[in-house]
């Protein structure tokens, strides 16, 4: 059964379209990382989904049913753009009001284990406005959990968060998607994405471009060989040559993608006068297949 | 994965939700400035007015005195006039200083007080994680104009008792001309079911201006003045039961039918 079903969607806000026919399938439990350049419409689809914005046209179904029926809605825990807390009130207050909002059984009890779930105990009686980015942030994903919802739609949940936040972050999402629970999380910080997503949703334009599975992602990504030699300069001036793609990476490797055997590049530069000092084989990551993608389709 | 939302009826909702919001309210200093300023300004204004009554002031140009200013003649000239057919002073019809600093201008710090209640929400995201969440849209708005009528009520109240510590400090007569204790509640009464239409209008104006308290204050406050005039002549001093009943059915039927509008903008536009 998929989570979320999205027929050509579109969305206007005056004379702009953001969303131009997009189409999306979020397989239940998984977590789905949308990726998008900013102003791609990852938001507006997010926000369509939450029910914050009506779509212009489309059809979107939440758990097979329509995006309209109150007992679906109920099932969504959102965090997008900010988590929503009064600035002046204390976390704990804030978390209250919202677990008054849903309805909980025993909100206290939920709150604390949220709260312990993203290590915040400790600042359950500080006020919202005195807390860090990073500390707003696991606020918000605390209030996005409360109920235990179904789908949980997290829009750059990881910005301003530190080494520690990400890890829990990753940690969390993990969790809630052992316990059945399905994620869409959007975010620019593709490393990170990479760890945990099971699915991605790459848009851009107001369309999907493209949706694969991490095992599909693994699979299409190119491998390519990484080396240091003696003279650089004259390497790559020599791998151009003989090879399509030869590029600089920030380690100061030289990157020859679309290698068959790597052995055959160490004789092809020993002929050469070039004496390799380091070589090694890897694959390209979402962030480069990301990259790689969006030239193509930016070529078209 | 296990869930734990009880499943809840319209009364369970509206409770639930009236009680979040009642919380919000009474936890926030908003309301205490405003309700303070409610109880300062009738002291202010009985103090000052009576102080500065008989005062005559001297045009420089063309060395003529002005009218001797005017101060209140007593306590309850603050909450409001006997009406024309029964008292002396036309109620509502005269526009000097004792007619227009009174307890009418509380319908103005009402309006501060419900847009920046419900704007808040907006401004906050926290309407964006209400109506993500089953909340419906009927019950927020039904949910803001009780609450809304709530604090302008205590703020009325607030006013009433500076007025009367002030009028004490002012030592200004109590005394109960062309009507009695009974006609000074039911005018009191009849001004409170009014600011129901203000709070729905308020509420309204908030949904429509969402982040934009200053719009949605701008839009209220020219409500507000429009009405101005009008109030005095239908919550005079000497209200009886019948004013009562119609500033009740006015406010509620008032309050339900803006409510409904503002149940459809809020369904028809979108909620960031």
């Amino acid at each position: 059964m998929n989570a979320i079903e999205i027929k050509n969607l579109t969305k206007n806000f005056g004379e702009k379209q953001a969303l131009k026919g997009l189409n999306m399938t979020v397989p239940a439990g998984s977590i789905y990382g949308f990726i998008g350049e900013n102003g791609s419409g990852k938001s507006t689809t997010e926000k369509i989904i939450c029910g914050l914005l009506h779509p212009t046209s489309g059809d979107v179904k939440i758990f097979g049913k329509p995006l309209t029926d109150a007992e679906t809605r109920a099932k969504i825990g959102v965090l997008i753009e900010s988590p929503g807390c009064f600035p002046n009130m204390t976390v704990w207050n804030n978390l209250m009001l919202q677990a008054a909002n849903l309805g909980l059984e025993n909100p206290e009890e939920e709150i604390r284990k949220m709260l312990k779930l993203v290590r915040m105990e400790g600042a359950a009686g500080n006020k919202y406005k005195n807390c860090s980015l990073g500390m707003k942030q696991r606020i918000g994903i605390a209030m996005a959990l409360l109920g235990s919802p179904e789908l949980l739609v997290l829009d750059e949940p990881i910005n301003g968060l530190d080494a520690d936040g990400m890890r829990i972050m990753r940690e969390v999402l993990v969790d809630v998607t052992k316990h059945g629970a399905t994620v869409i999380v959007s975010s620019h910080i593709l490393g990170e994405l990479e760890k945990v997503a099971t699915h991605y949703g790459i848009v851009r334009g107001g369309k999907m471009i493209k949706e694969m599975t991490a095992e599909e992602l693994d699979a299409s990504c190119r491998t390519y060989v990484a080396l240091q030699a003696s003279d650089m300069y004259k390497t790559k001036n020599v791998l151009c040559r003989e090879y399509t793609r030869v590029e600089e990476d920030e380690s100061g490797f030289l990157r020859v993608y679309d290698v068959e055997k790597p052995e055959n590049i160490v004789t092809y530069l020993y002929k050469n006068g070039i004496v390799v000092t380091e070589i090694k084989t890897a694959k390209i990551g979402l962030e480069e297949y990301y990259i790689d993608l969006m030239k193509e389709t930016g070529a078209k | 994965m296990e869930k734990k939302l009880k499943k809840q009826t319209f009364f369970q909702r509206v409770k639930s939700m009236l009680k979040v919001d009642g919380r919000r309210l009474f936890l926030s200093p908003l309301l205490y400035i405003m309700i303070g300023i409610s109880f300062v300004v009738p002291i202010l204004i009985l103090v000052m007015t009576t102080m500065m009554e008989g005062t005559v002031t001297v045009n420089p140009q063309t060395n003529l005195p002005s009218e001797p200013m005017e101060g209140f003649d007593n306590v309850w000239q603050i909450l409001g006039a006997v009406s024309s057919t029964s008292g002396d002073a036309a109620a509502g019809m005269s526009m000097d200083l004792v007619s227009m600093c009174n307890i009418n201008m509380m319908f103005f710090a009402v309006v501060v007080l419900v847009c920046i209640f419900v704007c808040d929400d907006f401004r906050s995201g926290y309407a964006k994680n209400l109506f993500t969440v089953r909340a419906k849209k009927s019950d927020y708005v039904l949910s803001k104009t009780v609450i809304g009528f709530l604090g302008a009520s205590a703020m009325f109240i607030a006013f009433f008792i500076g007025a009367i510590i002030g009028g004490g400090v002012a030592s200004l007569p109590f005394e109960m001309s062309g009507f009695n204790t009974g006609n000074l509640v039911a005018c009191m009464l009849s001004k409170l079911f009014l600011t129901l239409v203000f709070v729905a209008v308020c509420v309204l104006a908030s949904v429509i201006g969402k982040q934009k308290t200053w719009l949605s204050m701008i839009v209220s406050l020219g409500f507000s003045m429009l009405f101005f005039t009008i109030i005095p002549m239908i919550t005079p001093l000497d209200s009886t039961i019948l004013n009562v009943l119609l500033c009740g059915a006015g406010g509620i039927l008032f309050a339900v039918g803006i409510g409904a509008i503002s149940n459809t903008v809020l369904n028809k536009t979108s909620l960031v």
